[in-house]
């Protein structure tokens, strides 16, 4: 027999019963409906974390004082680690460029009878272009204001809703802990930056903050790497051990005062994160599709019974054991791909609709379907067909055509 | 004398079942030839019916030799069997085994998709001219569970015709049926007969063996009686009846 009307023997054995083929299909369709429709998800929050990423620039680094959590003395050691002198040598570096100190100035803010505690930064220039913070309107914090110890503040859209409404902030003067600043610039909304908000946010000039809390050490540094990645993380872990004095050969992290990170890192990490979530996923589409796919080769089981005498039909008009052997398996591959296909349509659909609603909350989620996720859960789909399949395939297959044909 | 058509020789059958054999046919010698239309008759239980399963390859002998068209098939293989079946032989049931949910003509095509050698394009053509032979053109595309018992029958004989074989079987063909729509097959039968096709006919009803122009009564896995005469073949009937 071709291949082509064993094909087609196959599916109209599938299509002849459709109500029943749906029923049996029904595993199969909500297993790779679940996992398509997780995924999507998966897709579209990776999308919005990668979003929070991007939003610092794929170059940008960070050093915090401390330890690494999980040294030993993680909790004892004070974050005082970082100071004017290590940025001072560290903007000699050549494989890092636009080094930016900041201290955290503490206090209440308040503008007239509006009170509230925003973040305020104290930041050099450096800082808004290593951040990729852009100007709404006015101007940002620039050198005159760093070197003349100027009390000027630039604030984010949060702050210029909660402080001043519809009020123009720019020239008027708020109060931060003891001193006043006048406003001279609005930066751009940033949305969350690691699930902070980041335009909850005053910045003010660094030495002003130095010269009011007499701080010695930075609450963290932010650059950017000038060349390669890796090359730049170096030369920063060295210089900051050397000058604090820190043998450190084996690059033990839990021993060193310092953290440093990279936007690159962090999407490392995210991605090592995604990762486990999609083998999570698979583990429950395995599930899934081990458990349609017995339903699968019970309704098989059962049609090989019914369908004894057409087997025996089959044979004594010429059917070889392999005419029967793929008929079956075809049936059974068929059940499952359509029912993947079923599923795949249905699970995108869910996640277009889940797209639209969680979008009314999250701006940045937006509809996303993993392609590999789908074609995977689609050949599983098969596959599940193909094992499950052929057990009962070659049940029928091994018939003797007389036995089958005397069957009541 | 040309070489038989059929030919066994010594043939026996037994079954077994949890190592307990049961035989059923005893050193049988037969010879059949182009052309004939037999009626193989004998009460149930006679083995009248494993006869035909080996003759038709459903169904090995235990010991003996059959060769078909001279050439003996005690060594084929699985698949050379199904080819035999798929060209050289085929079936009209007492049940029909018509596909269900299937139209007439698609249940007639159904050899030719086993069929090694007709071409697809062929197929359709050969189809409806079966059809046609049995005078169901104009029910063609009837589903089977539309027609009556004599026509599903009708539609088995066109389908056992289609592929034009050596050998017809027709295993109690007029069993499930009324006695008029059961002359109506037996005529069909008789017109293949007419045509130039082999019949071998199984059946425990005197009146339909008397369509064929011989008659082997098979009594207790034996042959009792082959004969073209049909007053020997009725002493052998009534005397088998007592």
């Amino acid at each position: 027999m071709k291949l082509r009307d064993t094909f087609k023997t196959a599916f109209r054995g599938v299509t002849v019963n459709i109500n029943r083929s749906l029923l049996t299909m029904l595993g199969i369709i909500i297993g790779v409906g679940s996992v398509v429709l997780m995924s999507a998800v998966g897709a579209s929050m990776q999308g919005v974390i990668l979003g929070q990423i991007s939003s610092l620039g794929a170059k940008s680094m960070v050093i915090f004082p401390g330890q690494q959590e999980g040294g030993p003395n993680a909790v004892s050691t004070g974050h005082d680690s970082l100071t004017f002198d290590d940025v001072d040598e560290l903007k000699k570096l050549r494989t890092i460029t636009k080094v930016a100190p900041i201290m955290f100035l503490g206090g209440n803010t308040s503008y007239g009878n509006e009170e509230g505690s925003p973040q305020v930064y104290g930041v050099t220039p450096e800082y808004f272009t290593n951040q990729n913070l852009d100007i709404l309107e006015g101007r940002m914090i620039e050198k005159g204001d760093e070197d003349g110890a100027r009390s000027v503040a630039v604030i984010a859209p949060d702050v210029v809703n909660k402080f001043f409404g519809s009020i123009q902030p720019i020239g008027k003067r708020l109060k931060i802990g003891d001193s006043h600043f006048t406003v001279v610039g609005i930066t751009k909304p940033l949305g969350s930056q690691f699930f902070q908000n980041a335009d909850n946010r005053i910045y003010v000039p660094l030495s002003v903050v130095r010269n009011a809390t007499g701080q010695k050490f930075l609450n963290f540094v932010t650059m950017e790497s000038a060349g390669s990645f890796p090359v730049a993380f170096e030369d920063v872990k060295s210089l900051l051990r050397t000058r604090h004095k820190i043998k450190n050969p084996e690059e033990d992290t839990e021993k060193d005062d310092f953290i440093v990170r990279s936007s690159e890192q962090a999407s490392e990490i995210l991605s090592a994160v995604s990762m486990g979530l999609t083998m999570f996923i698979t583990t429950i589409a395995g599930i899934s599709l081990v458990v349609g796919g017995i339903g699968i080769m019970n309704i098989m089981l059962v049609s090989v019974t019914e369908r004894t005498r057409e087997i025996g039909l089959r044979k004594a008009v010429g059917a070889k054991r392999r005419d029967i052997l793929l008929q079956f398996l075809f049936e059974s591959v068929l059940l499952t791909f359509i029912g993947g296909v079923i599923g795949l349509v249905l699970g995108v659909l869910f996640a277009f609709l889940a797209s639209l609603l969680v979008h009314t909350i999250l701006a940045t989620y937006v509809f996303a379907v993993s392609i590999p996720a789908a074609v995977a859960s689609l050949l599983m789909a098969a596959a599940t067909g193909i094992i499950f399949g052929i057990s009962p395939a070659r049940r029928a297959a091994a018939l003797s055509p007389m036995e089958a044909l005397r069957y009541e | 004398m040309d070489t038989p058509l059929i030919d066994i020789r010594n043939l026996s059958k037994a079954y077994f079942n949890d190592g307990v054999a049961t035989p059923v046919l005893f050193n049988m010698n037969l010879q059949i030839q182009k052309g004939e239309f037999v009626a193989i008759m004998g009460p149930s239980g006679s083995g009248k019916s494993t006869l035909m399963h080996i003759l038709g390859f459903l169904d090995m002998q235990t010991e003996g030799d059959y060769f078909f068209q001279g050439k003996p098939t005690g060594n084929l293989g699985d698949d050379a069997l199904a080819r035999i079946r798929a060209t050289r032989v085929s079936f009209v049931f007492q049940a029909f085994n018509l596909l269900p949910r299937t139209t007439v003509l698609q249940n007639v095509l159904l050899p030719l998709l086993y069929h090694p050698t007709i071409r697809v394009s062929e197929r359709e053509q050969r189809a409806l001219k079966a059809v046609d032979t049995v005078g169901l053109t104009p029910r063609k595309d009837f589903l089977t569970s539309q027609l009556s018992g004599g026509q599903k029958q009708r539609v088995a004989i066109a389908r056992a015709l289609v592929t034009e074989p050596e050998v017809i079987f027709a295993d109690e063909p007029t069993g499930n049926l009324d006695s008029q729509s059961g002359v109506a097959v037996m005529q069909a039968l008789q017109q293949l007969h007419t045509d130039g096709h082999t019949i071998i006919l199984v059946t425990h009803e005197r009146t339909t063996a008397e369509h064929a122009e011989r008659i082997i009564h098979i009594k207790d896995g034996r042959i009792a009686s082959d004969t073209r005469d049909f007053k020997r073949s009725l002493a052998t009937h009534i005397d088998q009846l007592k």
